[in-house]
């Protein structure tokens, strides 16, 4: 094939972002050689040079992972649509705001959003990591250089099979697909961007991807921590440095987290904020092994216990975030997720990921165990680590099981290499299965962090302990009993299950109450782990109130899943229809869908919701504002935006599941309406003209037939339709309609209009749903109603500056000359004498109206410019004004009414007057957004007490 | 042998217990033939059949769709989900419902989706005249 010589393409920001790739590459690789031989050397005079090395080639590398951040950021804000991931991401009609947000939408920019964070973690550690500095930054380095191989993009041959390593975010379109266009060296001015899909157009999606990154990216810390404890043997001292580390990425990755849940919450339309889905599961586990982590640190540091465990806790965590790649992004998953994934082809190289780090990270837990300090002596069960202990184990559990369940496709997977005919399993429900073994985790974790937190750790004195933690343990169950009780009348304890989840909630919340109060004596620099205790307990209460009692109001079932065997086909009918304008009962509520305005590619739809009480007086008035975004072409609803009121107790949610057909797909409507068999009518005042309708019965040859009675009520020439805006220079008329159908009791009115407006004609029909027939008034009515100039009568009247002159019914009084007349028929041309004569014309109601018609002179010759009061039918013209007696002659004219006014009417109209909508109401929501938030509060609160003890410390030792 | 490795392992039992156990709650996608002789809840995975009705009419009842979809074994059978229809359904390459038969008809509690990726498509949307 001849080359073509490409116009247009800007090619600098791609080669910077290649070379940036390159470097980024490289000087990973680079680093983690230097700094290796550095931590190998560690007492050697090699090691400064190597140390050196290390880190110049770590900061290429930032640069280079920067460089590559920077071009496409470039490449995107300027729209280079040359560039594949600029035209797969953005176009012309992305706000700029949502710039970041198409940058890591896609896998390559989500791995350099990983980069990113561990380049400014590692820039960290390289300034502040004194003796663990080239350790920790080896396996910061080899980390990077995996990552940094995802986006490498690298094809090389092996036998007949060309494999490719990573994808390059820096390609052009034209090397990555083959495409007619590219015939064409001008390609780049005819193409446009795919953009961001509009589900993803919202903050979320700004502030969600990077703290989570961000969490991921921060369980590195721990685990390159753990890695140099390993091998350089510092079995103790590792685990100082490391904490604020896990303590840092638990309160990250938790709050990452949670933006998800309440993104989906917010956002998203599944009503609730957790739905065991691989993608959630897999993000919370990692989260689990760290706080785990956190536990294990904290005993060793006080007791010298547990300290393998804190090797296997860190490692773990970073090596299932490693692991959760690979679940989400090699497509493994298949459709056991609500998430789109498609196979990236990157399975091998995140296979290898994987075990690039969990076999050295084992080979090394294996070779050292032996030295690991462990105590020979026993932790007393009465003692503080004996049950944090206990409690880690059990988030080690719970971690397993979401692990082993989630993986079952991987299962799968691996026996089916095996046996080609085994048949993949899938878990049947999985919300009702992750619950069920979930909810003994909340127990027991609940239980075992309100009490061991009276617990000392090394305890020596039992005996002198033991009667005030019977005292305070024995209230706090006490006070928890009390209060589970009062929730029960307040909220449904299904099962007693859920009773001991909520007590164990009530006890922990309690205990570390008192513990603040009454051991730490309100000392709140201590108090990081009583809050984030605290907030578990709030949050085990949030989720029994608003998870478990989640109220569907929109059908009259309660919604508890899999409690009832049966029960869920009754429950899992969750919406309702609501037409426009008819109130509609839906438990408390009266529920009434108001209106609905669409503004660019979102429409948005009023639902107004009143609750009475007894006396029936309202006592809750609001409107929520669910709405619905269109696809660019109208043709599909890319995303339904749900909307919620928030109360202290409770929230109230609102989503639109369904629309009418014609309301989803616009062509589909015009399509339809094209369709309609519209039947002519002419209808005279006063009588009724009858039209008789036949319908088909599906699968039946027999039709059945019925009878519209319609008659023209009146007409109004001040027409008032939802589509029509009034313009000056319209001539416009509606005909109100009265119409009964003969197998319906009620009257029904439609209004149909019609518009003419310079040349053209515009007919807004009206539609009755309920007899899904639609009206509209015919063209030719146009000249009917408002009769052409030549067939009009028209009659003088001579009128005098401030003369009131009557004519017909009509007084009109002449106030003035208008030097500078405008209408919309007349133009001013150099050397037009114009003038305008203003009258008020008062009509026998009362009402006055204004008008303006022109007199002009144009190269000598005299002209008029009409004008027509078109709600009166009046024509008036301005022939004549004589200067001398200063008086004006006019043409009146008054339009006969007609004496008939062709109509159409269709009966096979779709209905489209209705929302289907769900509803729900969560019960102390807030509860659970208040514990979680203070978990995370907690965590963040600890690093910044320890933090601080530090540099005391080092102040005091200085 | 400490009390606390005893511990850890009784867990380690449980766990393993409760994995095993947990297979109860786990199937293979099933048939329509298979959901003739159970009354317990199965996973169908099918092909929606195109050429047969499907039918939503939120003005009778918002919570019924009808469809029909082909099974593994190549069985057409009609479906009553108990939800609104989805969004893009028509456009579903694999469809997996949960739910039993009820009197000739399998009634659907749950239904998940495959649909081709969005950008799957290496289509190169072509600027219109009015922009170019």
């Amino acid at each position: 094939m001849e080359k073509i010589q490409y116009i247009g393409e800007t090619l600098l920001p791609g080669q910077i972002g290649q070379l940036g790739v390159l470097l980024g590459f490289v000087g990973a690789l680079l680093s983690m050689v230097a700094y290796w031989f550095a931590t190998q050397r560690q007492e050697t005079a090699e090691y400064e040079s190597w140390r050196k090395i290390g880190r110049i080639a770590f900061l290429t590398h930032g640069v280079g992972i920067f460089a590559v951040i920077g071009s496409l950021l470039y490449a995107m804000t300027h729209q280079l649509y040359e560039y594949q991931y600029v035209q797969g991401h953005v176009s012309e009609e992305l706000p700029m705001k949502f710039i970041f947000s198409a940058l890591w939408e896609g896998q390559e920019g989500s791995f350099l959003l990983w980069m990113f964070w561990h380049i400014v973690l590692g820039f960290i550690l390289l300034v502040k990591g004194k003796s663990w500095e080239t350790s920790t930054l080896t396996v910061l380095a080899a980390i990077q250089a995996v990552l940094g191989s995802m986006i490498l993009g690298v094809y090389f041959g092996f036998g007949d099979e060309a494999s490719k390593i990573g994808s390059n975010p820096m390609l052009l379109l034209r090397q990555t697909i083959d495409a007619p266009i590219f015939a064409q060296a001008d390609y780049v001015k005819l193409i446009k961007g795919n953009g961001l899909s509009p589900a993803l157009q919202n903050y979320w999606m700004t502030i969600h991807p990077p703290t989570l990154f961000l969490g991921f990216a921060s369980t590195s810390i721990p685990f390159a921590y753990a890695i140099a404890g390993l091998w350089t043997k510092r079995h103790t001292e590792w685990l100082k440095p490391a904490l604020p580390w896990a303590l840092f990425c638990g309160s990250i990755l938790g709050t990452g987290i949670l933006m998800g849940s309440a993104w989906a919450y917010e956002a998203l339309n599944f009503g609730g904020y957790w739905a065991w889905d691989p993608v959630e599961n897999t993000s919370l586990v990692p989260w689990l092994i760290i706080i785990a982590g956190v536990h294990t640190n904290l005993i060793s540091k006080a007791t010298g216990h547990s300290v393998r465990s804190s090797y296997i806790f860190y490692l773990l965590s970073f090596l299932l975030v490693v692991y959760s790649t690979f679940l989400t992004r090699s497509g493994v998953l298949g459709e056991t997720s609500v998430h789109a994934f498609t196979g990236s082809g990157l399975g091998n190289q995140l296979i290898f990921f994987i075990a690039a780090f969990t076999l050295p990270s084992l080979f090394l837990m294996i070779w050292r165990w032996r030295q690991i300090p462990s105590p020979k002596t026993e932790e007393a069960t009465t003692s503080k680590e004996f049950w944090m202990f206990i409690g880690t184990l059990i988030l080690l559990f719970s971690a397993v099981l979401i692990t082993g369940s989630t993986s079952l496709p991987v299962f799968n997977k691996i026996v089916q290499y095996f046996n080609p005919a085994y048949q993949g399993r899938v878990i049947t429900e999985p919300v009702i299965h992750f619950n069920k073994y979930q909810l003994w985790i909340g127990v027991f974790i609940g239980y075992f962090s309100g009490f061991a937190q009276y617990l000392r750790f090394r305890e020596h004195n039992w005996s002198k302990n033991a009667q005030r933690f019977a005292i305070h343990v024995g209230v706090a169950l006490a006070i928890a009993g009390v209060l589970t009780y009062l929730s029960s009348l307040l909220i449904q304890l299904p099962t007693w299950q859920y009773v001991l989840l909520t007590f164990s909630g009530y006890f922990t919340i309690v205990s570390n109450l008192d513990y603040l109060i009454n051991y730490l004596k309100g000392n709140l620099k201590a108090a990081g782990s009583v809050f984030a205790h605290l907030g578990f307990g709030l949050m085990l209460v949030g989720i029994m109130a608003s998870g478990v009692n989640r109220k569907i109001i929109s059908s009259n079932a309660f919604l508890m899943d899999g409690l009832i065997e049966g029960g869920d086909e009754e429950m899992s009918k969750k919406n309702i229809s609501l037409f426009k304008n008819v109130p509609t009962l839906m438990q408390d509520y009266m529920v009434t869908y108001v209106k609905d305005t669409l503004v660019d590619f979102t429409r948005t739809y009023t639902v107004n919701y009143q609750r009475k009480n007894k006396a029936g007086k309202v006592i809750e008035d609001f409107n929520l504002y669910p709405t619905i975004l269109y696809e660019k072409t109208f043709t599909k609803i890319a995303t339904s935006n749900p909307d919620t009121r928030h109360y202290w107790t409770k929230d109230v949610f609102t989503h639109i599941s369904a629309l009418p057909e014609v309301e989803q797909n616009f062509e589909l409507k015009k399509q339809r309406e094209e369709e309609l068999k519209y039947k002519p009518l002419e209808l005279a005042q006063g009588r009724t003209v009858l039209l008789l309708d036949t319908l088909e019965v599906e699968n039946r040859d027999t039709v059945f037939t019925r009878t519209f009675q319609i008659s023209l009520e009146s007409i109004s020439r001040n027409p008032a339709h939802k589509d029509y805006k009034p313009e000056p220079g319209d001539l416009a008329f509606s005909t109100k309609l009265k119409i009964r159908r003969s197998d319906d009791d009620s009257v029904y009115y439609a209004n149909p209009a019609i518009l003419l407006r310079g040349q053209l004609i515009y007919t807004y029909p009206d539609q009755i749903d309920d007899l899904s027939s639609k009206f509209k008034i015919s063209q030719e009515a146009i000249e009917k109603v408002f009769e052409f100039d030549n067939q009009l009568k028209y009659e003088d009247l001579n009128l005098r500056q401030g003369d009131v002159g009557n004519w017909q019914d009509l007084k009109i009084k002449f106030s003035g000359f208008n030097k500078n007349p405008e209408h919309p028929d007349y133009t001013r041309k150099e050397g037009d004498l114009a003038v305008g004569a203003m009258l008020d014309i008062s009509a026998p109601d009362g009402k006055v109206y204004h008008a303006e018609p022109i007199f002009l002179i144009r190269d000598g010759q005299p002209l008029n410019v009409k004008v027509e009061v078109s709600e009166l039918g009046l024509h008036l013209r301005f022939p004549l004004l004589d200067p001398g007696k200063e008086t004006i002659q006019l043409m009146l004219a008054k339009s006969s009414a007609p004496s008939s006014i062709p109509i159409e009417v269709a009966t096979d109209a779709l209905p489209s007057n209705y929302i289907v909508l769900e509803a729900m109401e969560f019960p102390g929501i807030n509860v659970f957004w208040l514990g979680t938030l203070l978990m995370m509060f907690g965590l963040g609160f600890s690093i910044w007490n320890r933090m601080s003890t530090r540099r005391t410390a080092e102040v005091a030792a200085a | 042998m400490k009390r606390i490795y005893l511990i850890a392992g009784v867990m380690v039992a449980i766990a393993i217990a409760l994995l095993v156990n947990s297979a109860k709650d786990m199937s293979t996608y099933g048939s329509f033939a298979d959901a003739n002789t159970s009354s317990k809840k199965i996973k169908i995975a099918g092909k929606l059949a195109k050429n047969k009705p499907m039918v939503y009419d939120p003005v009778k009842d918002p919570n019924h769709f009808s469809f029909f979809i082909k099974d593994s074994e190549g069985e057409e059978h009609k479906v009553v989900l108990l939800k609104a229809k989805p969004q893009d359904f028509e456009m579903s390459e694999q469809i997996v419902v949960t739910g039993r038969m009820k009197d000739g008809v399998f009634v659907a509690t749950d239904l998940l989706m495959k649909c081709p990726s969005k950008y799957k498509d290496e289509e190169i949307a072509i600027k219109s005249k009015q922009n170019g």
